[in-house]
């Protein structure tokens, strides 16, 4: 729970105060802190293509939104990103658990960790890559980044990093 | 009636209102008909016109309409979903069914075949769902306005058709400048 607290009192401080997520196993214990958080929205969503429509919307409204999801939810999401997101100038912050980095179990995760990276680089999205407890201090100062640069920012967690997180 | 004819029809009540338009013909339409700084036209990411006005509603407190195209709803139909579990009463999705894609030619959506997509979004959780022809939008907009405890989903059969027209000349941050200065939070404008 500690690296999971760590990371939504940073997104927090930050001033992101609408949460959306697709779930994954390394995002629950973040998602329990969130429902039982009456100062911020928090809803879980089917996909994450419609999140970054939801994210667009509560932008226009003056939240600051943040998508939680899957590194496999950036490959659902590559028009909504481009064509919505980077067209208008909208910050959102993804907050992606980065399944198939070292630690994972499950080896068909292994391709879409391959291209997560390049993804995210050809799209131009900023990235903080978290590996180990420490790099969570960077999260405030990098969300608040994305509003300078009125651009997505994408916050990666690696799979070590979040599953002792008990 | 066309799609044009509807717009034509609901400019009024979509102007005292917050509107986020679908991509393709609907904005240009609407730009051509009435444009208003309250009117967010997408330029791209086709299918989320649902979803966006969705953000917004839940957001603030301005009553949003999302203006959305059958083709559109199924291509993000988990929207229906969402909308059924969280739209707050502040919400419309007025779904111009003219069962067909009007914008890449008029192609055939499946609303003109087998599905419907008011047993669609009843299914999904919505309990406000409207079937409705024509002309009868416009009453129908107005309930779904004047109900301050439930949101609504309107379901506006329309004959396919479209109107000559030109692309938006807009920049996409006027668009979104003018929209937020309107909602009234930004202060740098």
């Amino acid at each position: 729970m500690k690296i999971s607290k760590k990371i939504i009192d940073n997104l927090k401080k930050g001033g992101v105060d609408f949460y959306l997520s697709v779930p994954c196993k390394l995002l629950a214990n973040m998602i329990d802190i969130l429902e039982n958080d009456k100062d911020v929205y928090y809803s879980a969503v089917p996909r994450e293509e419609e999140g970054m429509g939801i994210c667009a919307g509560a932008y226009l409204g003056n939240k600051f939104p943040c998508i939680m999801m899957q590194n496999t939810g950036i490959g659902n999401s590559v028009n909504a990103i481009v064509s919505l997101l980077q067209l208008y100038q909208m910050p959102v912050v993804f907050l992606i658990s980065y399944r198939g980095t070292p630690g994972e179990p499950v080896g068909a995760q292994g391709g879409m960790a391959k291209i997560t990276e390049d993804i995210l680089q050809t799209l131009r999205i900023p990235m903080l890559h978290c590996s180990s407890e420490k790099e969570l201090d960077k999260i405030s100062t990098f969300s608040k980044h994305a509003k300078v640069v009125e651009s997505p920012v994408a916050i990666l967690c690696d799979f070590n990093l979040m599953k002792d997180d008990k | 009636m066309n799609r044009f004819d509807l717009l034509n029809k609901v400019q009024n009540i979509l102007k005292d209102n917050l509107v986020i338009c679908n991509i393709g013909l609907p904005s240009q339409e609407l730009y051509k008909i009435s444009d208003q700084p309250n009117f967010f036209y997408m330029l791209g990411s086709m299918g989320l016109s649902s979803s966006i006005g969705l953000g917004l509603a839940l957001s603030q407190n301005k009553h949003v309409i999302s203006i959305d195209g059958d083709g559109s709803v199924l291509m993000n139909m988990n929207t229906l979903a969402t909308i059924g579990n969280r739209a707050p009463s502040n919400y419309t999705l007025l779904i111009i069914d003219n069962g067909s894609y009007g914008s890449t030619g008029d192609q055939r959506t499946f609303t003109d075949e087998k599905t419907s997509l008011k047993d669609v979004a009843l299914g999904a959780g919505c309990k406000n769902v409207i079937e409705c022809y024509g002309e009868e939008t416009v009453n129908e907009l107005n309930k779904a306005i004047d109900d301050k405890d439930n949101s609504y989903v309107i379901i506006s059969k329309i004959n396919s058709g479209n109107v000559k027209i030109d692309p938006i000349p807009l920049n996409p941050i006027t668009i979104r400048d003018r929209f937020r200065k309107f909602i009234g939070k930004v202060k740098y404008l």
